[in-house]
């Protein structure tokens, strides 16, 4: 695991770890499944949830819905932009700022994806399949526009990751690697026979699909030959083979021989162990807990064997076992501002993205379709940085004063007592996950100490006060572990 | 008063908000201010870090244009002979970097060539790895800077001992004992609200009481960082608002983090060791025009830098060292752009460095499967910044003992 990423302390029972749990069930729990498999649940989710049996919870976030016409995507510029014909017969002044206009088009555009996907994660009835395409664009990452991925190549690529949210990973390896973003972000839309460029066969094999130490660097030159002539169709946008710039002869991958092409470098990827372990781990340390056990990591590798990479049975596993719900589990991650941010919006029963969200977000180091570079956004610690928690607090203080707090039917139903009150925010936003010191700091706050107005909980400063005190209760260190 | 944590007293009250300072602190600057226990020459001396981000392309950064070879692998990226900045009769810099040849003419900036590590790797996030925990064999947690914050004696109340400029902290600056906090700009490192003050600090406290009804990997650094953002977003602006500049910085995402770096480190918070990045210059295709641009930003920022550091006496007391995951391919490849290399020169910058060229030029014909061997080991220039610059001794931070260059006045 690279750095930043902690296992939690305590003692893993691997004989036990997958099999299906069958403890307490509370909405505590259905919460923690809601954190994970979605980004976070709105009281009454959490309490429908709570309601059905372990194994019905999870399988209501796996076997979800169709959403193919649930919320249309806005409509964004094409590629290849008419207009870039149009550049023909220009002087140079002319085109640059054809160019300059025609860029600032796309970023509108990606703005207006950002903010489309960000409603679509609050507002799903798949909250799961939201999830999925959220962690496969973090790990498949390609980044709008730099390298000409325009934007309907990002939303293709977005809508690509939520087809196959819990499908098949062999599959899904297979089309991104004919994914136009993709082509042009790793640059194999550029390479060929005569000059093999390895990004791509590179990343593949590193980041995507096996892990660093699976593979030597011959493996990359030697895969990269064979994804010549992968390219992208420069009047269409849309892959295509160009067999010309393709190299035909001989490769020798991971101790197999032939002429390879693209499809056989994923089929022989995917017929290896570390696949397996490499998408375990993935899986966990998204899902359960950092840097998970080699044995745990095993033991889920085997029932991604046994399921072929289907994500839909591996992952129904992986939210009903002992593991999954384990107190080593609970509260083991950090969540990821785009989690803290929906999740906020979830809690406090918000039915649209407030204002100012995308720059919230960009405060907190994660702005959609713009991961860092091809790693994705690194988790864990590595979110708990002084002025990445400022811009989280501060994205607190704003929503709890936005109008929209208004539509917040359980926020507007908050007893009119310091006492009460303070159980019901504490239970709600944190499902009474802080020691009981906390209650007394919040009651005193309800009560108006330590501010020049002096006086108990009243219906003259009732809505400044609940705002405040939802806000001390998303400032709680618990609020941040996802 | 009974919330309040030990070594903090009351400024004052401003409009109902309690203004608190750290008395740890204060005392911290005073402690900076002595000379280190240990070796000598540390001093009020800083380091600040550069990480040319992505793989930067020595070969056209310091451009070998003495050598015929270079013009035949680069038939369409070679910069012309004609337009290299020299600096000997076999290499010069680019074109772009004229503000930095400037410095280099005063004798500010030290060029080592060649600089990599044995048996190099050509991933990004692992050779970054490699130069950020200065351990080429095995994994390690912590960076040489986090170690060297360990290991440095310095005030331990002090929240800004190490500063990242930047949104995530780097891996060279992880250490077992100092949190280093990432301040990307003074706007974003500020709290909205005030009325949650004392309720937080307090919140910070109970987890370490282990009242909570869970345990979390993460929940007492979630409490720890939370608290530096409680008191370091109500110090810092304070303690920096006294610094004045009439320098003008370009207007980049690198000017702008050199200028909030050139800030702290000339408002005596006693800060050690800084960190800004800078790219990305992972220039797979069409390398010439990112490359070019980012080098001249680059030079342009550097020199604006040190027109700040020196209008406030700071110029030779802080020392700027570069360094990229690796160099590039010397052949270039079929999109106008260079694949991942090795070896590569880094820059050692400041008015503390005896200037001049170091190491080896580049072999471009006995390689390493097409890419340049190194000949001189990074750690060999983190020995030198450590014991002759920051005055502590390098063999336990880098697990060995490697030769210094002259490179320090």
């Amino acid at each position: 695991m690279a750095a930043g990423y902690v296992r939690p302390a305590g003692r893993l029972d691997v004989m036990t770890a997958l099999g299906p749990y069958g403890g307490p069930w509370d909405e505590r729990f259905a919460a923690h499944l809601l954190r994970r498999a979605g980004f976070s649940g709105t009281p009454d989710e959490v309490a429908r949830l709570a309601a059905m049996s372990p194994h019905d919870a999870a399988e209501s976030l796996i076997h979800f819905p169709d959403t193919s016409s649930f919320s249309p995507p806005p409509s964004v510029m094409d590629y290849p932009d008419p207009r870039r014909i149009a550049f023909k017969g220009m002087d140079d002044m002319a085109k640059r700022d054809a160019a300059r206009t025609r860029r600032q088009e796309a970023v509108g555009n990606v703005l207006a994806l950002q903010q489309w996907w960000l409603a679509r994660m609050l507002t799903t009835p798949a909250p799961l399949q939201e999830k999925m395409t959220f962690v496969l664009h973090g790990h498949f990452t390609t980044a709008a526009i730099q390298k000409g991925v325009w934007p309907n190549l990002v939303l293709a690529q977005n809508q690509l990751f939520r087809q196959y949210a819990l499908g098949n990973l062999h599959d899904l390896t297979l089309a991104v690697s004919k994914d136009p973003g993709m082509l042009l972000y790793l640059d194999n839309a550029e390479n060929n026979k005569s000059h093999p460029n390895e990004n791509y066969a590179r990343e593949l094999m590193e980041l995507f699909t096996l892990g660093i130490g699976n593979y030597s660097e011959e493996d990359i030159r030697q895969s990269a030959r064979a994804f010549t002539g992968w390219t992208i169709d420069r009047q269409t946008g849309e892959f295509t083979f160009n067999e010309r710039n393709h190299d035909d002869g001989s490769k020798t991958f991971l101790s197999r021989t032939g002429n390879f092409d693209g499809k056989d470098i994923v089929d022989i990827i995917y017929q290896q162990r570390s696949a397996e372990t490499f998408w375990a781990t993935t899986l966990l340390s998204e899902f359960v807990y950092n840097d998970p056990e080699p044995e745990l990591v095993d033991a889920f590798a085997n029932v991604i064997s046994r399921n072929k990479f289907e994500l839909a049975p591996s992952m129904s596993v992986l939210l009903r076992s002992n593991v999954f719900y384990s107190p080593r589990a609970y509260r083991a991650l950090v969540k990821s501002p785009v989690e803290f941010v929906i999740g906020a919006h979830k809690q406090m029963g918000l039915k649209q993205i407030v204002a100012g969200t995308p720059a919230a977000l960009r405060d907190m180091g994660q702005i959609l379709y713009y991961p860092p570079n091809v790693a994705g956004w690194p988790g864990g610690a590595n979110w708990l940085t002084s002025q990445m928690l400022i811009a989280r607090e501060n994205f607190i203080a704003k929503m709890v004063n936005a109008p929209d707090m208004t539509q917040s039917t359980w926020m507007a139903q908050v007893p009119m007592d310091a006492n009460r009150a303070s159980k019901e925010l504490v239970g709600t936003i944190l499902q009474g996950d802080a020691p009981s010191q906390a209650y007394v700091q919040l009651i005193a706050y309800l009560n108006g100490s330590g501010t020049s107005a002096l006086g108990m909980l009243s219906a003259e400063n009732y809505d400044e006060r609940v705002r405040g005190a939802a806000y001390l209760t998303m400032a709680m260190p618990a609020y941040q572990l996802g | 008063m009974t919330t309040m944590q030990r070594g903090k007293f009351l400024l004052g009250a401003l409009s109902g908000i309690t203004v608190v300072a750290n008395l740890d602190h204060v005392l911290g600057r005073a402690l900076a201010d002595t000379p280190l226990p240990g070796l000598p020459g540390a001093g009020d001396r800083v380091l600040l870090l550069i990480n040319l981000q992505g793989g930067n392309d020595g070969l056209n950064c310091v451009v070998p244009y003495g050598n015929p070879l270079y013009y035949q692998m680069r038939p369409s990226l070679a910069v012309a002979q004609s337009d290299v900045l020299t600096i000997d009769q076999n290499v010069g810099f680019n074109p772009q970097m004229r503000a930095l040849k400037a410095m280099y003419d005063k004798g500010n900036v030290a060029v080592v060539q060649t600089v990599g590590y044995p048996d190099p790797d050509h991933s990004h996030f692992r050779s970054t790895e490699i130069w950020q925990t200065a351990a080429p064999e095995k994994y390690e947690h912590t960076g040489w800077l986090g170690r060297y914050l360990d290991e440095a004696q310095l005030p331990k109340d002090n929240l800004f001992n190490g500063v990242a400029v930047a949104q995530v902290l780097p891996e060279v600056l992880v250490s077992n004992q100092v949190d280093v906090p990432s301040i990307a700009s003074l706007n974003g490192y500020g709290l909205l609200s005030d009325r949650n003050a004392v309720s937080k600090r307090t919140y910070t406290q109970l987890v370490t009481d282990n009242q909570f009804p869970f345990a979390s990997p993460y929940l007492g650094h979630v409490a720890e960082i939370e608290d530096h953002a409680q008191r370091g977003s109500e110090e810092l602006p304070k303690l920096v608002a006294g610094y004045k500049t009439d320098a003008t910085y370009p207007a980049t995402p690198l000017g702008r983090s050199l200028a909030l770096a050139a800030q702290i480190a000339g408002s005596n918070l006693g800060t050690k060791v800084l960190y800004v990045q800078h790219g990305s210059f992972d220039t797979h295709t069409s390398q010439k025009a990112t490359q070019d641009r980012l080098l001249g930003e680059f030079s342009e920022a550097i020199s604006a830098f040190y027109s700040d550091l020196a209008a406030h006496g700071n110029d030779k007391k802080v020392l700027t060292l570069t360094f990229s995951e690796f160099g590039r391919r010397i052949a270039e490849n079929g999109s106008h752009g260079t694949d991942h290399g090795e070896a590569s020169p880094l820059f050692a910058i400041g008015g503390g460095v005896k200037g001049g060229l170091y190491g080896t030029a580049p072999d471009l014909s006995n390689t390493n499967m097409g890419n340049v061997r190194y000949a001189t080991d990074f750690r060999s220039i983190y020995a030198t910044v450590l014991e002759r610059w920051l005055g502590r001794p390098s063999q336990k931070i880098l697990s060995g003992n490697f030769d210094q260059l002259p490179i320090i006045a």
